[in-house]
């Protein structure tokens, strides 16, 4: 037991998140000088400083008594969600203020299910995945329904629940089940003992297989299990909704990354057909259904589902290659759908309407943000010039060197579908006029401004020059093949 | 195999057969008009030689009790990982000791958040 | 000393569990209030903890990551009724029904 590496200093950047949360709870509830209006800014300036600590531990290779790996996978996923945390702190900044009460509780549990996120990516036994995956599972159903008055918010957080809880069931079931065959939780163990020949336990290891799967494709909403998403996404408060698409995503996907890579690429021809039905059925139905949406929050559930089908072919195909094109496609994803959310954010604080006909004459109105959301929507649907292109290519690339020809076709075919939808918000936004009376320039926050034309600049960055990013990503997702 | 279970479901044939039969030789009894038939409100009451219930038991409990209820259960379910520290206790020395001090201060945090909340007064 | 593992085979903790599981499954699919529904979810994690720990005594009594597991995911269940719980509350409060059928605003 002994020579277990018990280094408490590979947390440091978890240390200080966790104390960001104690301070903004004490700020909001004990100091009544600092003004509420503050705390976003604190929570924002905090991430982005904790996201600097954690550059440090760039190429330093170590882990904590095995259960959890800090190498530059998990600091790459650190930089990421903290990003994604500190962008949703500063744009829900108004909306808290104006519609939510307990503002300090809010980003306290912005930065909680951080961790949890970060924990996720991190961890390299079962045990610690679970509880990680809880920890962000548990402050989004607070967070989905922290509009307390509000009857959608509610009914939004009891269907999360309810379904959260009935998945997470099932993925204890199945992680049970796998504990059983192998009896470790390690993955490095799990690997090492599936590798030796799987005949004495082909069902269960396939029933753990199966129900974990479920309870993985429930958290990052793949289709036969996306029935919450719609729901959840239209009845959440709209900056949890951006948060929703974003970091509860892209944890499901770092670890089923981390988990698929590590303990089940020996068995690899057990699970990747199911994996492989689930993505075509995601692309298919996400983006279809997508086409007949009215409220734009439904509309961007339903868009982020098609993309979790693209994402889902890199993880069919498992590789080197495939989970740096996921990873690629997931930042790209991430940096598009925060520019468009803050677009929408900002549009519902001046305007109040999140209706898809109400984007209505945003051209005049306010055309920064109409420009951005016409460059991030391109860019979602895959446009050359827009990070969409770029990431998506080298996604179906690397996914039809695995021999997948069938999904990248597929892929290939929703992307052009979803390019309908995404053109009818902008036909809202650039030709159809405002209402008379309604023409005057909206005063946009600079603040919002801001963020948009940023966020915007990253678009361009990864539609562009890929290439150091991607390097950066190979190398961090070469740790997982080791 | 059966010799273990068979000694319980031995016992279980007892546990079925002695209920049944004062319940039997009641409605046989009742048969044959035997025994007399005086049926009266107070016999049938639910508590015959207890106060009269009032009401029904299916009462709304007051949404207050909840936020007790979930303190106590917190406590109560964090107790579980103090056991096994406990019974170990000798073997793990200080380092636990402080480890599990720092647990009941996260718990002991919790707490004062709640009570600043006013979660604990009776409103 | 005769064990539980010499005595009773590892086939009835798991028979015992799957049946534990599929009846909370039932429960979840068949029940209309949320706080029954909730209950079930408790039966199926219930049945992974049964799991867990005879997977723990049988394959590796000497280690026992089975047995920590089961304590964690009965305290995962215990946060995670406290906050279902104030959810279902919160809905109640506002609609006057707990019912998972009559909460149906949101659709398509």
């Amino acid at each position: 037991m002994n020579d277990l590496n018990l280094d408490y200093t590979l947390f440091i950047p978890e240390y200080f998140l966790a104390g960001l949360v104690v301070l903004l709870v004490v700020l909001d509830l004990y100091v009544t000088q600092v003004k509420k209006s503050w705390l976003s800014y604190i929570a924002a300036a905090g991430l982005a400083a904790t996201a600097g600590v954690s550059l440090c531990w760039i190429d330093k290779q170590s882990n904590f008594a095995r259960i959890v790996a800090i190498d530059n996978y998990t600091t790459y996923f650190r930089v990421f969600f903290m990003a994604t945390g500190a962008i949703v702190c500063l744009a829900s900044g108004k909306l808290v203020e104006d519609k939510l009460r307990h503002p300090g509780e809010f980003f306290a549990l912005v930065i909680l299910s951080t961790i949890g996120a970060i924990g996720m990516a991190a961890s390299r036994e079962l045990m610690t995945a679970y509880l990680s995956l809880e920890l962000l599972s548990f402050s989004l159903y607070i967070l989905v329904s922290f509009e307390k008055f509000d009857l959608r918010s509610n009914e939004a957080g009891i269907k999360y629940l309810l379904l959260g809880a009935f998945a997470s069931a099932f993925f204890l079931y199945g992680m049970s089940l796998i504990y059983g065959v192998t009896g470790s939780t390690y993955y490095s163990d799990i690997s090492a003992n599936l590798s030796q020949g799987t005949d004495k336990f082909e069902w269960a290891l396939l029933m753990g297989l199966v129900l974990m799967i479920t309870g993985l494709g429930f958290k990052v909403a793949a289709v036969p299990f996306h029935m919450w998403t719609p729901d959840a996404y239209e009845g959440a408060p709209v900056a949890i909704t951006a948060y929703l698409s974003t970091t509860s995503k892209a944890a499901g996907f770092a670890l089923l990354l981390r988990l698929f890579s590590g303990a089940f690429q020996v068995v690899h021809d057990d699970w990747s057909w199911m994996i492989a039905g689930i993505a075509a059925a995601t692309m298919i139905l996400g983006n279809l259904v997508a086409l007949q949406q009215h409220n734009i929050k439904r509309l961007m559930a339903y868009s982020s589902i098609g993309q979790v089908g693209y994402m889902l072919m890199g993880i069919a195909g498992l590789s080197h290659n495939t989970a740096s094109a996921l990873v690629l496609h997931m930042t790209g994803y991430m940096v598009s759908n925060m520019a468009i959310f803050i677009v929408i954010i900002a549009w519902y604080n001046m305007t109040g309407k999140e209706e898809i006909g109400d984007f209505r004459g945003m051209r005049e109105r306010a055309p920064l943000l109409a420009g951005v959301l016409a460059g991030a929507l391109f860019s979602l649907a895959g446009l050359p010039l827009f990070a969409g292109f770029v990431t998506k290519f080298i996604l179906f690339q690397a996914v039809t060197d695995q021999g997948y020809y069938w999904l990248a076709a597929i892929g290939v075919v929703t992307s052009v579908i979803s390019l309908y939808y995404y053109l009818q918000v902008m036909k809202q936004a650039f030709v159809i006029k405002p209402d008379e009376g309604d023409e005057a320039l909206l005063p946009v926050p600079l603040l919002m401004n801001g963020m948009a034309a940023a966020l915007m600049l990253g678009v361009f960055y990864v539609g562009l020059y890929p290439q150091q990013l991607f390097d950066a990503i190979d190398n961090a997702t070469g740790f997982l093949f080791v | 195999m059966i010799e273990q279970f068979g000694r319980g479901g031995f016992l279980l044939v007892f546990a079925v057969i002695f209920p049944l039969i004062p319940i039997l030789a009641s409605v046989a009894l009742g048969i044959f008009k035997i025994r007399p038939s005086a049926p009266d409100p107070i016999k049938e009451s639910v508590y015959e030689c207890g106060m009269v219930p009032i009401g029904d038991a299916h009462v709304r409990y007051n949404v207050r009790y909840y936020l007790f209820g979930l303190l106590f259960v917190v406590f109560d379910v964090e107790a579980v990982f103090l056991y096994p520290w406990a019974v170990a206790y000798r073997h793990l020395g200080v380092y636990a000791f402080v480890e599990a001090m720092i647990f009941i201060g996260i718990l002991a945090i919790g707490l004062a958040y709640a009570w600043r909340k006013r979660a604990l007064e009776w409103i | 000393m005769e064990t539980v593992s010499s005595s009773i085979p590892l086939e009835n903790f798991i028979v015992l569990s799957s049946m534990l599981f599929s009846i909370g499954v039932y429960g979840v699919l068949a029940r209309r209030n949320a706080v029954l529904i909730l209950m079930s979810v408790e039966l199926m994690l219930n049945a992974v903890s049964i799991n867990m720990v005879a997977f723990a005594v049988y394959t590796a009594p000497s280690l026992f990551v089975g047995i920590i597991f089961a304590i964690f995911v009965i305290t995962i269940a215990a946060a995670e009724v406290g906050l279902a719980l104030a959810i279902v509350l919160r809905v109640f409060k506002n609609r006057g029904t707990a019912n998972v059928d009559e909460i149906d605003t949101l659709k398509w």
